[in-house]
């Protein structure tokens, strides 16, 4: 699954990149202003269109929920629209879901490479890495990484409220209510100019730290 | 002094006949009814007299009954914030699901894909519950 939005530069190779491996591509646009819909259909990707633009988050949750409706879809996916992840960490992903007694597989910056990203970047992801480790009792190097693979089981218990770039916090959170057998495993992060370009601001840590201990508040 | 006794009891009644008279007033609870009722009540007898407002803020501690008032409102504006947030993030999470079901919906029709026998997980919950 990859939610996108004004991504009409890039998704095409994404696609084809992903289906190179990949037997299925969800691609849920979320209400882009873009050729964003045109490209997805272009190369070959199932294509869920909202109404609305609703956030990553709200766009993930569509994805998973179109992707369980297929019948023959046994592994899932997500990945950024934006050309950071490589298909060779989904393939590995995807290959240690099949043989381990695993539910999630989860990527992570800080067991692998991260190429281009600055070191204030990396600081502020270290820090939202020791904030989520303290609020939800699951223990990762990396909270918030879009790169995941889960099987059925997963996708058809997940159910992600959040709608904007909590939802990865939140995902680990409903790892823990719902015990899957997650595991980390390093993974690439190309930061390209176009990704941080249309990457999320470092400010936004602070939405994510608010919403994150709002929801503790209002769940418990 | 009369004038802006009028002018306020004037502008308290108003807000109460438009929150009675509101079409979707039968949905809001009674409880929250009877909290606006009083609340309406009490601004009229502190507009009428404010001496009882002061002694009230004697009896508390607070030295002028206009700084009690304040406080007050300070409390009820937190409330209400708050309040405000969480009931717009539950309808933007209504809205999402439901734009989210005719997303789904329509491009399962448009692949051609049998969805019948597909529960829709939000009724399952709702029978449950």
């Amino acid at each position: 699954m990859v939610p996108v939005y004004n991504e009409a530069e890039v998704i095409g190779s994404v696609i084809a990149d992903v289906l190179t491996v990949c037997p299925t591509i969800v691609c849920v646009n979320d209400g882009s202003s873009d050729a964003s819909a045109a490209e997805i259909v272009k190369a070959g990707g199932y294509l869920v269109d909202h109404p609305i633009n609703m956030g990553q988050g709200a766009a993930l949750q569509t994805g998973i929920e179109f992707a369980r409706a297929l019948p023959h879809i046994q592994r899932f996916v997500t990945f950024d629209a934006d050309g950071q992840h490589l298909v060779a960490d989904a393939v590995r992903m995807l290959e240690l879901l099949a043989t381990e007694e695993l539910d999630i597989v989860l990527g992570s910056r800080f067991l692998g490479d991260t190429v281009g990203a600055s070191g204030a970047k990396k600081l502020l992801l270290k820090a939202a890495v020791k904030f989520s480790n303290a609020t939800s009792g699951i223990r990762l190097t990396d909270a918030h990484n879009g790169l995941r693979a889960f099987n059925r089981h997963v996708a058809e218990t997940m159910e992600i409220t959040a709608s904007d770039m909590t939802h990865a916090s939140e995902i680990i959170e409903l790892i823990a209510a719902n015990d899957y057998r997650y595991r980390e495993v390093p993974v690439t992060i190309h930061y390209t100019d176009y990704s941080t370009s249309k990457g999320q601001a470092s400010v936004n840590a602070v939405n994510i730290a608010v919403d994150t201990l709002l929801r503790r508040v209002t769940r418990s | 002094m009369i004038i802006v006794q009028f002018l306020l009891i004037a502008a308290f009644l108003f807000l109460f006949y438009v929150a009675i008279r509101s079409r979707t007033a039968h949905s809001v609870s009674a409880s929250k009814k009877l909290l606006f009722f009083a609340l309406m009540a009490v601004l009229v007898v502190a507009v009428l007299a404010p001496g009882l407002v002061t002694s009230v803020a004697n009896l508390v501690g607070v030295g002028r009954g206009t700084d009690l008032v304040l406080y007050l409102m300070a409390v009820a504006f937190g409330f209400y914030v708050v309040n405000d947030y969480l009931r717009g993030q539950d309808s933007r999470n209504q809205l999402h699901r439901l734009a989210r079901r005719i997303a789904v919906l329509e491009a399962l029709e448009r692949y051609g894909i049998d969805h019948r026998d597909e529960a829709d997980p939000d009724a399952v919950s709702d029978d449950v519950g």
